[in-house]
């Protein structure tokens, strides 16, 4: 019975999500020097003052905590690009515009720990968020139009949303498969039995309860 | 037989369904109240799903459809399947009535259950993420065991996720890390 199995099973928590998202470059304006840094996924440096660099996300948060750099927020993190994807956001209740695939949580990371690199922080902050509801919203809406399709198609996405629907969708998909199954079954039996040579030539028509 | 230590799948597997006896069987208590012991042919008993099943397989009983199929309940989820109780009537209405598919002669079965649960999902599930938890409880003791469960889901991740967001203590310090600091000095 796959659609019966533990509820509490969802594959990442909101946590470890976020931890993910650390690992996405961001540009940061040290003010010290330091040797370049050897890490498994490259190399980062070398540091250079009023040099802009890119560097993991982590990297950039614990350089900040240590007062050793600035951050410069990434382009889309201005309030002209966030008014503008809000606007067409709420314009269309089907598609959705193109963020950064974990806009949420970088914008958190950033939110908490560069307050102050942040030109009007207070209203990014609340684009963001509104542009986050207005997502969550839409996504919903879409759920509900699920009817029983093997495959769904929603692009634009991002992690935070997809890690949110992701345990719902799952199961939900599992028991339309379930439910459609013996509904095709159903229809074919009728089908064969009645006219069994002019089958193949009919078109497809879903049998409907009355 | 999906898992056989699934303790919903043995539940589902309890319910009770009326069947038709075809062949006499003696030496047998299915019903308490009867004076001998033995069912008669043509007899009417209800006997729990598990049971019916091997005798169906046995060509010794027919089953006929439970009264949580019924012409009442049809006419009722036509009607407004999202307001319908099937809690009350089968806590396993979806899982049960997928079990009996192949047992009954009855076709209509399979739409029933896929139709009842596309409206009664498009109604109230979707509604999960926003809708709050107040509105959400008047509903729930409507919901079959399976539409609960993806209630659950989609309610447990959102209250992750709005935890994660009005964030708290963000780094803790593992408890090893403190004992050894403290030992030092």
């Amino acid at each position: 019975m796959a659609g019966q199995t533990d509820p509490h099973i969802s594959l990442f928590s909101p946590q470890e999500v976020e931890f993910m998202a650390e690992d996405e470059l961001v540009q940061i304006v040290p003010n010290m020097n330091m040797e370049p840094l050897n890490f498994i996924s490259g190399d980062f440096g070398r540091f250079v003052p009023q040099i802009p660099i890119e560097v993991p996300l982590w990297l950039a948060v614990a350089l900040k905590r240590r007062g050793k750099c600035t951050f410069r927020p990434p382009g889309w993190l201005s309030v002209d690009n966030l008014t503008q994807i809000l606007e067409a956001e709420r314009e269309s209740q089907s598609t959705f515009q193109a963020l950064p695939f974990s806009y949420v949580e970088i914008a958190r990371l950033l939110f908490d720990h560069a307050r102050d690199d942040i030109p009007d922080m207070y209203m990014v902050r609340s684009l963001v968020e509104d542009i986050r509801d207005v997502r969550l919203h839409k996504l919903e809406t879409n759920l509900g139009s699920f009817q029983g399709t093997s495959a769904v198609k929603i692009s634009n996405v991002s992690a935070m949303e997809v890690n949110l629907v992701r345990p719902f969708v799952r199961r939900a998909l599992e028991a339309f498969y379930k439910h459609d199954k013996p509904e095709a079954d159903a229809d074919r039996d009728t089908r064969s039995s009645r006219q069994p040579r002019e089958a193949n030539n009919e078109p497809r028509r879903p049998l409907r309860q009355r | 037989m999906a898992n056989y230590y699934d303790i919903d799948d043995i539940l589902i597997e309890e319910e009770f369904v009326p069947v038709l006896f075809h062949k006499p069987a003696n030496g047998v208590t299915i019903d308490p109240s009867a004076e001998t012991n033995c069912v008669e042919q043509g007899a009417k008993v209800e006997l729990p799903f598990w049971l019916a099943h091997e005798l169906h397989l046995r060509q010794a009983v027919s089953v006929t459809l439970p009264a949580c199929f019924d012409q009442k309940t049809r006419l009722e989820i036509q009607a407004d399947a999202a307001c319908v109780d099937l809690r009350s009537r089968c806590p396993y209405f979806y899982e049960f009535g997928c079990k009996l598919q192949p047992l009954v002669t009855d076709r209509t079965l399979g739409i029933l259950l896929s139709t009842a649960f596309k409206l009664r999902y498009k109604e109230r599930l979707t509604k999960v993420y926003t809708a709050a938890h107040i509105t959400a409880s008047k509903f729930l003791p409507l919901l079959t065991k399976e539409e609960t469960n993806l209630y659950e889901a989609a309610h447990l991740s959102m209250t992750a996720f709005k935890k994660w967001r009005t964030g708290g203590p963000r780094f803790q310090r593992a408890s090893i890390l403190g004992r050894k600091r403290k030992e030092s000095y």
